[in-house]
Parts: C-alpha cells; sequence; structure tokens
C-alpha cells in the first residue's frame, strides 16, 4: 500500500468514526432545523433505531410524586422490553412487549399477566396535523448525558399538557422529557441516565419466557376496537352516546367489554395526536368513587385527579358516564356536557 | 438366615409346609430371635381366631344363581360403571368422599373463575385508566415506559394484588 493511500484510508476510517450514530439510517442532524422537522425525526426514530438503557421516571400520582427507574430496551419496530429497577415495590417487574402481546411479571406474587401490546399501536401521525394541533417550537440545543439535543416545546392549542422534549440531534430519540398542566406544575419528567445505540439486540430478549410454576392471568379486557359509533352503539344494546365529533374531537374506534351481564363500552376521541377515552355503561354497574364534586349543567359530577390522568364522572338518562385523559378539567366538562346534550 | 426369609416361612410352618430341614432351622433361629418368635405368636393367634370361624352351609340355590349370572351377557361399560357407583353409594364414607371431591373439581375452577372475572369486571377508574392508557400508547409522544408501568400497576389492582407504594413515594 502507497503512504498515499493509506492516508485516504486513514481519513476514511476517521470520518466514519466521527459520523453520528442513527441505526441504519443516514444520520439527520437536528443542530439548526426547525419544529417541523424535529417532529419528523421523533416520528421516524422508533422505525430506526434500536437502543438500551436506564430511564429515570418522575410522575405525580394522587397528590405525590413516585420516581421510578427502569432499563429499557428497543428494537425496530416495536418491541419493548422493561426491567424496573426500583422502587422496592415494583423492583424486579418485567414487562415484555414483542409487538403482539404484553406480558407483565410481577415476582413478588410470581404472577404473570398477559394483555395486548401497548408499543405497536402506532398509527402514522402525519407532522402537519401536529402542527396543527400543537404551538410547536424550537427552544434551542441542550446537552443531555453528554448528547447533543434540541429542545422542543409542544403546547396544545386545545389546553392540555404542555410538553418539552430533549430529542437527540444524532438520533431522533427523545432523550428527556418534561409534562406540565397549564398552571406550570410538573406531572410527569423522563430522563435516560445512560443509553446505547445500534446494539442489535438479539430477538430472544423480547419475547416472554414464562417462570416455572408462575399463575398466568390473561387480560384482554375489552373485544376487538370498532370504528363504525353506530356500530358500536349497536353491540352496547344500551343508549349509548357516540357523536362522531365531541368537543373538537373526532370518534376514532370503540370497544365493548363484557364479562356476564356487566357491559361497558369505551369510546376513544382523539384530535390526530392524544387520546380521551368515554366510557359508558347501565347506571348501577359503575363504580362512583370519592372524589371533588362538579357541577355539570342540570346536574353533578365527581371529578378525580389521579396526577397524570384526571377522571371525571356523572351519571345521565340510565347511564353512567367517564371522561378520562390528560386534558384540564374545564374541558372534561366540555365533552361531558356535550355529551348530555346529545341525549336531548 | 434373614428376617424377610424367616417371616415368609412362618406360615408354612404353622400349616407344616416346610421340609425337615427348613423347619429344623427354622426352629433354631427362633430360639434365639425374640422378634420372630412374637410374630409366630401373632400367627397362631390369628390361625386360631380364623379356626374359631364356624362353617356355614352355603343357601341350596346358591349354585343355581351363581350359574345364572355365568351365563347372562357380559354388562357393558356403561352398566359396569353403573354398578361401580351403586356399589359406592352401598357404602356411605366412601360416597360422601367421592362426592366432596368431585364437588371441589368442578366447583373450585368455577368460582376462581368467576372471582377472577368479577375483579376484572369492575367498572370503575382503575379499569379506565387501563383502558385509556392502552389507547393513549397511539399518542407519538407518549412515554411508552410509563404507560407500562400504569397499566401493569391496574392490572394487578385488577386481580386484587395492589402494589403497596406507601413509604417510596415522597
Amino acid at each position: 500500500m502507497t503512504a498515499r493511500a493509506l492516508v485516504i484510508a486513514v481519513c476514511a476510517a476517521v470520518l466514519v468514526a466521527a459520523t453520528p450514530v442513527r441505526g441504519q439510517d443516514q444520520p439527520v442532524l437536528l443542530a439548526s432545523a426547525d419544529a417541523a422537522t424535529v417532529i419528523r425525526a421523533v416520528l421516524t426514530a422508533p422505525t430506526l433505531v434500536d437502543y438500551e438503557g436506564t430511564k429515570i421516571l418522575t410522575a405525580l400520582r394522587g397528590q405525590r410524586a413516585e420516581t421510578v427507574t427502569i432499563l429499557e430496551s428497543y428494537k425496530r419496530s416495536g418491541k419493548l422490553r422493561l426491567e424496573f429497577l426500583s422502587p422496592e415495590s415494583a423492583s424486579g417487574r418485567l414487562i415484555v412487549d414483542d409487538g403482539a402481546s404484553s406480558w407483565h411479571y410481577e415476582p413478588s406474587r410470581h404472577i404473570v399477566m398477559r394483555g395486548p401490546s401497548f408499543v405497536t399501536a402506532q398509527p402514522a401521525v402525519d407532522p402537519a396535523v401536529i402542527l396543527s394541533r400543537y404551538d410547536a417550537m424550537v427552544l434551542g440545543n441542550e446537552q443531555v448525558i453528554g448528547r447533543q439535543t434540541v429542545v422542543l416545546s409542544l403546547q396544545p392549542r386545545g389546553g392540555g399538557l404542555v410538553k418539552r422534549l430533549w430529542v437527540d440531534q444524532a438520533t431522533g430519540v427523545v432523550l428527556r422529557t418534561e409534562e406540565r398542566d397549564p398552571s406550570g406544575e410538573l406531572l410527569f419528567s423522563s430522563l435516560f441516565s445512560r443509553i446505547s445505540y445500534s446494539l442489535n439486540l438479539p430477538s430472544a430478549l423480547f419475547r416472554f419466557h414464562l417462570p416455572a410454576g408462575a399463575r398466568i392471568f390473561s387480560f384482554y379486557v375489552s373485544g376487538d376496537p370498532i370504528t363504525d359509533p353506530q356500530e358500536l352503539s349497536r353491540q352496547a344494546k344500551f343508549a349509548l352516546r357516540a357523536p362522531i365529533v365531541l368537543a373538537g374531537l373526532r370518534f376514532r374506534s370503540g370497544t365493548v367489554a363484557r364479562h356476564g351481564a356487566l357491559t361497558a363500552v369505551t369510546a376513544q376521541y382523539t384530535d390526530g395526536v392524544g387520546v380521551v377515552s368515554v366510557f359508558q355503561t347501565p347506571a348501577s354497574r359503575m363504580a362512583m368513587p370519592e372524589g371533588a364534586t362538579v357541577a355539570l349543567r342540570g346536574m353533578q359530577g365527581r371529578w378525580l385527579d389521579l396526577g397524570y390522568f384526571r377522571i371525571l364522572m356523572w351519571q345521565s338518562g340510565g347511564v353512567s358516564f367517564a371522561v378520562i385523559g390528560t386534558l384540564p378539567l374545564h374541558t372534561l366538562i366540555t365533552i361531558a356536557e356535550e355529551l348530555n346534550a346529545a341525549a336531548r | 438366615m434373614t428376617h424377610a426369609r424367616v417371616q415368609r416361612q412362618l406360615s408354612a410352618l404353622l400349616d407344616n409346609e416346610l421340609t425337615a430341614d427348613e423347619a429344623q432351622e427354622l426352629r433354631a433361629h427362633l430360639e434365639t430371635c425374640a422378634r420372630c418368635r412374637e410374630e409366630l405368636e401373632r400367627l397362631q393367634g390369628l390361625k386360631r381366631l380364623l379356626g374359631a370361624v364356624q362353617d356355614r352351609t352355603p343357601p341350596a340355590q346358591l349354585w343355581d344363581d351363581l350359574r345364572r349370572r355365568v351365563d347372562a351377557p357380559a354388562p357393558g361399560a356403561v352398566a359396569g360403571l353403573l354398578e361401580t357407583i351403586r356399589a359406592a353409594f352401598r357404602r356411605p364414607a366412601l360416597a360422601t368422599a367421592a362426592a366432596a371431591v368431585v364437588l371441589m373439581l368442578v366447583a373450585f375452577p368455577l368460582v376462581r373463575g368467576r372471582i377472577d372475572r368479577l375483579r376484572a369486571a369492575e367498572i370503575g377508574p382503575d379499569l379506565f385508566v387501563r383502558e385509556h392508557a392502552l389507547a393513549a400508547a397511539t399518542d407519538p409522544f407518549a412515554d411508552r415506559a410509563y404507560l407500562g408501568l400504569l397499566v401493569s400497576d391496574v392490572n394487578l389492582v385488577l386481580i386484587g394484588e395492589r402494589r403497596e407504594r406507601g413509604e417510596e413515594l415522597r
């Protein structure tokens, strides 16, 4: 090899080594990108990047905050493994989502709970829809665990949690998040304290192996999704209220859950990004827990603030209703009043 | 001579079924072994007891009845089973035990399944959180690790195994 060829080879090696990691795709450098580009990178990252890291979550539950440490492994597209390290009450818990089902193993009880996958249900979201629902803004660049990130702010135009995302400039993976309610109170935050990309994680890591002697519970509570409100009403077998548009949100799908004589119907409404769930069931069959009393037009409801999620419950026309989401109370009240008006 | 072999031969000794050499060898062992002498006395007592039982003349029609039953066609599997059940019910203790076992086998899974279904069917905030967390997974900005935590916590509640958080909250 000549000296010139050697120099070229060394330069090429240096260039390859310096290239930021982006899975098997071309690298994206978001340092001076606009909000739409950053959003697009976040949306495509799950289809391009594998990673493994330690994540710290802090969430408001009830009136207090809980901090949870998780070993999180993700493999394209839609395979997730979560190993809970702390707190002690959740330590050892394992959740494996293989893209078809999710498996939850609770070592302290030696039980396994199987349910639907919560990773693959990812419809393609158009960045334009997000931009029409949120005021999106790039706030600048910051370092998170030694990686360059771009900070993206998303403020929902219809009210709701204000999100701030620290997006890895090289991969599009969100390394840190904060979600605050409109009053500025922090409801949820997450932070990777360590992350590794492109590990070629083995598929076996995302296959659940049943521990010997563990009891299994199948938790497919609801039936298949129904995308037609009329069909949902027909299957509910009671006077269901399922308008196509509710407080500016569009009907997406619904499910019917039956357990013997008990029937509950869930309808999901979306602004194209976030989701609100509306539950309906014949009146005497729904638990009405203690909670703050809320005046609805001509009736009373109960308001339950679980921290991250908020629930508004009421009864009308022989049917019990519950609306749950991350929306502020006034938006949930608007939904309740529109549903009550739909029966008149 | 082992005790096991001696004890097999004791009954034969009482019935005079051993050869002279075997009987002599056995008697020599009995002179030195208290345990085998006790066993011999127990067998002698049992033989005396059986000998005291008086012979009874069988009923005159017994042979006729037996011949009729031998000549009759063999009962089918169902008839045989029914006869076994009838025989069991002629013995109350056995019948009671069998009924209890059947009841447990049938009732336990039903009751257990019912409890699981009822717990899962509690239509209240826990069920709402579970179903909504699963639906919220479609939000591209949602943290799936957190949703997984919420769903798994609620699943524990729905089967009656709530996670105690208590002092770990701050």
